[in-house]
């Protein structure tokens, strides 16, 4: 892999850009107890991004470090170029960061297509008067916007489900609302925790093809957790592999699979 | 039958965003407005005497839909439980007091309208707890604001001119040459006015709940984190219901006074009166707008009826009547929690999908 | 405006000083309404620790009890006997809302649960003042040989009197927090209690039976009520205007946190004395019936600074 922060070109004809987030030796603390120990590594632009690593490795909290649900207690996090400084998750939200959580986190009293428009927040700026008049300028945005989502939820082939409670989904596709919620955002970054935990093998190539596609047709930056190896190796350009909460290896999926930190530590010696 | 989606297509999002997308849905709205403007002003309710009809059940009643479309707001569609409803329909009342006292040449339709913007500005004070208070420690934090206000209607003479009785009594007022407040009023034009403001603010609120801010309101009551995380300032959304929903009770309040009770003293402004009003919501239906029609409506009229019952055909003591309907009342919050959490309004929209796809079952 | 400070930061205390009979007289009134405020707030505890659910209807279920022991005794049934009775209506009470509400309720929302409670506060307000009346009873407290003197202590020339019933409720309230603190620490039921509060479904996969365990909570919240509903009644009278007093119980549930038995005890003492000395030293500066919202600001106040409540743990908040 070429150190550079220059974009380049994979041997698959991929592009990558130019580095769009840096992590600066992050540590994190709860308490008396390290989640994160001086963890370093990018993210770039246009690639796919996977962070592994076994259970209470730290993946799920370097996600909330990214958005903003947590602060590190050193460590610094550069985004588009910039020092970011210590921000509310709206805040990262504004700043074009979406996800996904590992325990679904819908909006249960809603609708998918309810759920999915709520991903067009940022971007409705009609102000209160608009709002409850609801005419004239206010209404063409709220058009403008489903008609958007309603593209997203065709993407994602979840318009048989657009006006039931998520509530009552089956587990797969409220990972899938959950996905394109996030696509709404229209996201520079997109940080998916988990998105094939649970599903079946079926369910997880949709799931995959879906990613693959987003990265593709939308350009979009994806960076993502995953326990299914077979996955995370077809679909990441680059892996980190965190253990116990400091990096083991950061590469493409073939250095990271022969690197023996690795195969020791998380892959396991071959039975 | 009658009832039918089919050959309604929609050839825009516009059309799809409206407030009843279905003909048959708006054909309903229009004989109800029909007969709330025609009928009821001048016969009343059928089987009951006029006056009766009118002051004791048709204006309380959408004064209170009014109220409940506001704790609505607050419980049903943002999450945060409030018993201080009665104390914030005092705040509306008592500055629509002060308000005419100043101002009494103003309009009192503008100032009942703008009294609201008071208890708005008092709601939105008690809501900033709520951003660090959340679940059953925000219902502490509302019955300070249910208990204070109530010391402040009592303590601070000011509020009703230093009247002896400590009672605030309604000038009479005129708009447009019609009597409107006061005892000359008559129940027509006061049922009327009541109505026109209803339908006002039910439009607003439908389409508030329907928009941006709607969402950003049930995002929070959904899962706060997760809407936090997409970009929806916790403080703004919060405390933009609190005084919106404040707004309303305050509305209602300073109609409450001027356009049903004539005089009012602390007592009106209660905690009890705020748990009748969480009645009206859980009953009626939590986020739901036809809900809080038609839990207003219950809760108001089944105890009267109840009551009415009991004298003309049991002969039974009026006391024991008003026992039984609190058990009654208690009981039917509790059943339908257990039945239909989402009250009355989740039943009728469960009727209208049945009578859709009449007469199959499923 | 030194005036004003003088009489908010000098007044007081200096009337303090002058006066300390007076002043441990404020204080020991205080201390009794404290104690019925944590018996209160300890039922509420006892339920929430057990099923999670914020009963509002305890507060009613203190005026209901107490409603129900003058009312059968009322009817010419024999105090103790009334008393033993109360006992049996509060535990079918606890068994009729567990088979009827709770059990019909079981994975709902807390909200759900909590306004199921208020429905139930409803039912028993109508359904007491229905069979019993609306007027207001006396206590029957000779009857229930509670001692009804007082004792007059003069320290120094001053004067504090002690009502023995004040005394009585004390003692009692001491006797009824061991008791329920043995039986949680000491016995099978109070174990296994312990173990639902914990975790439901742990202690399910152990062979614990949740619906049993919530009989025996709210029964045991009901006697805690009962308990209350006399001492008050003693003190003043049995009737439902009362429930407004109970509600104090919740700013104490701020103060002490909602799973924490010392905590509903320290948070009592502290609203009752802390409301008893505003009222008393601060009160004539705004007029009186501050007792009435004190308590609830200060809880409002304290929950800025410490949402968990003083003995809660702190919240850490995942996704």
């Amino acid at each position: 892999m070429k150190d550079t922060k220059e974009s380049f070109v994979t041997e698959d004809g991929r592009h990558i850009g130019s580095v769009i987030m840096e992590m600066r030796n992050i540590t994190l603390r709860f308490g008396g107890v390290v989640a994160i120990t001086n963890a370093s590594f990018d993210i770039r632009e246009g690639e796919i991004r996977a962070i592994i690593g076994p259970n209470g490795a730290g993946k799920s909290s370097m996600l909330n470090v990214i958005n903003g649900f947590y602060h590190p207690q050193e460590g610094e996090i550069w985004f588009r170029g910039k020092k970011r400084p210590s921000l509310r998750p709206y805040e990262i939200a504004e700043q074009g960061i979406a996800r996904t959580f590992q325990n679904i986190a819908l909006f249960k009293g809603m609708t998918t297509v309810e759920n999915v428009m709520t991903g067009r927040q940022l971007m409705l700026k009609k102000n209160f008067l608009w709002q409850l008049l609801r005419i004239g300028p206010a209404l063409d945005e709220e058009v403008v916007h489903r008609r958007r989502c309603e593209e997203i939820i065709d993407f994602l082939e979840i318009q048989a489900i657009r006006n039931s409670p998520v509530g009552s989904l089956p587990y797969g596709l409220q990972k899938r609302v959950e996905l394109a919620r996030a696509l709404a955002m229209e996201p520079k970054l997109l940080l998916l925790d988990e998105p094939m935990a649970g599903m079946n093998v079926e369910e997880k190539e949709d799931m995959s093809r879906f990613i693959l596609d987003v990265n593709d047709q939308y350009g979009t930056t994806i960076a993502l957790i995953e326990h299914d190896m077979s996955v995370v190796m077809d679909l990441a350009d680059r892996v980190v592999v965190l253990d116990y909460g400091k990096m083991l290896a950061d590469g493409t999926p073939d250095e990271v699979q022969k690197n023996q930190a690795v195969i020791d530590a998380y892959l396991g010696v071959e039975h | 039958m009658f009832y039918r989606e089919a050959g309604q297509f929609k050839t825009s999002y516009a059309e799809y965003l409206q407030a009843l997308p279905l003909r048959e849905d708006k054909v309903g709205i229009a004989i109800w407005l029909l007969l709330a403007v025609f009928y009821v002003p001048f016969f009343g309710l059928p089987g009951l005497e006029y006056t009766f009809a009118m002051n004791a059940i048709m204006i309380p009643v959408l004064i209170f839909t009014i109220t409940a479309l506001g704790l609505n707001i607050l419980v049903g569609y943002t999450g945060q439980i409030s018993l201080g409803t009665g104390a914030f329909m005092g705040v509306g009342a008592y500055a629509c007091y002060k308000l005419t006292t100043y101002f009494p040449d103003v309009n009192i339709i503008l100032i009942i309208l703008a009294s609201g913007f008071v208890s708005a500005a008092v709601g939105a004070l008690f809501g900033l707890p709520s951003l660090r208070i959340k679940g059953f420690y925000l219902v502490v934090a509302t019955l300070a604001a249910q208990f204070f206000l109530e010391w402040c209607f009592i303590r601070v003479e000011w509020l009703y001119n230093y009247n002896p009785s400590g009672a605030i009594e309604v000038p009479q007022r005129e708009v447009f040459g019609i009597v409107v407040t006061g005892a000359a009023a008559s129940p027509a034009t006061r049922y009327l006015v009541v109505l026109g403001i209803l339908i006002f603010l039910t439009i607003i609120a439908g389409n508030l709940v329907r928009g941006r801010i709607g969402r950003s309101w049930m995002m929070i009551r959904d899962m706060d984190i997760a809407a936090e995380l997409i970009g929806v300032r916790p403080l703004r959304a919060k405390l933009s219901a609190f005084a919106v929903s404040s707004y309303y009770c305050g509305v209602s309040g300073a109609l409450m006074v001027f356009l049903w009770l004539g005089a009012a003293e602390v007592e009106s402004f209660d905690v009890n009166h705020s748990f009748l009003y969480l009645f009206m919501v859980i009953f009626g239906g939590l986020g739901s707008i036809t809900g809080s029609y038609m839990g207003a409506a219950f809760i108001w009229t089944f105890p009267i009826l109840l009551k009415e019952l009991g004298k003309r055909v049991f002969d039974i003591d009026s006391i024991i009547m008003e026992n039984v309907s609190l058990v009654a009342i208690g009981m039917l919050i509790v059943f339908i929690l257990i039945k239909e959490p989402h009250g009355l309004a989740r039943l009728w929209q469960l009727g209208k999908q049945k009578l859709r796809i009449w007469p199959f079952a499923h | 405006m030194d005036g004003l400070i003088y009489s908010i930061l000098g007044d007081p205390f200096v009337q303090m000083w002058q006066m300390p009979d007076f002043f441990i007289q404020v204080i020991w009134e205080g201390f009794v309404s404290g104690i019925l405020y944590a018996l209160i707030a300890l039922g509420f505890v006892l339920i929430f620790k057990a099923s999670g659910i914020f009963n509002f209807a305890q507060g009613i279920m203190v005026v209901f009890s107490g409603l129900t022991l003058v009312g059968l005794h009322a009817l010419g049934v024999p105090a103790f006997v009334a008393l033993l009775m109360t006992i049996v209506v509060m535990y079918g009470l606890a068994f009729g809302i567990e088979r009827l509400v709770l059990r019909n309720l079981v994975n709902q929302p807390d909200i759900i649960l909590f306004m199921a409670t208020i429905g139930l506060t409803n039912i028993l307000i109508g359904g007491g003042q229905w069979i019993f009346g609306s007027e207001t009873k006396s206590m029957i407290t000779t009857e229930l040989l509670i001692p009804t003197g007082s004792s007059v202590w003069e320290p120094g020339g001053g004067l504090v009197i002690f009502q023995h019933i004040d005394i009585a409720a004390a003692v009692i309230a001491a006797l009824l927090i061991v008791s329920l603190a043995l039986f949680f620490s000491k016995t099978k039921v109070g174990r296994a209690l312990r173990a639902v509060a914990d975790d439901h479904q742990a202690s399910l996969s152990v062979g614990i039976s949740l619906n049993q365990i919530w009989v025996i909570t709210w029964f045991a919240a009901g006697i805690v009520a009962l308990v209350a509903g006399i001492m008050w009644g003693a003190r003043s009278d049995v009737s439902f205007s009362l429930q407004i007093i109970a509600l104090k119980a919740l700013p104490v549930l701020v103060l002490g946190g909602f799973t924490s038995v010392p905590g509903a005890i320290v948070g009592g003492l502290i609203i009752g004395v802390g409301e008893k000395l505003f009222e008393i030293y601060w009160g004539p500066l705004l007029g009186s019936g501050v007792e009435g919202w004190f308590a609830y600001v200060i809880a409002l106040v304290f929950l800025l600074f410490r949402p968990q409540g003083l003995f809660g743990e702190k919240i850490i908040e995942r996704v």
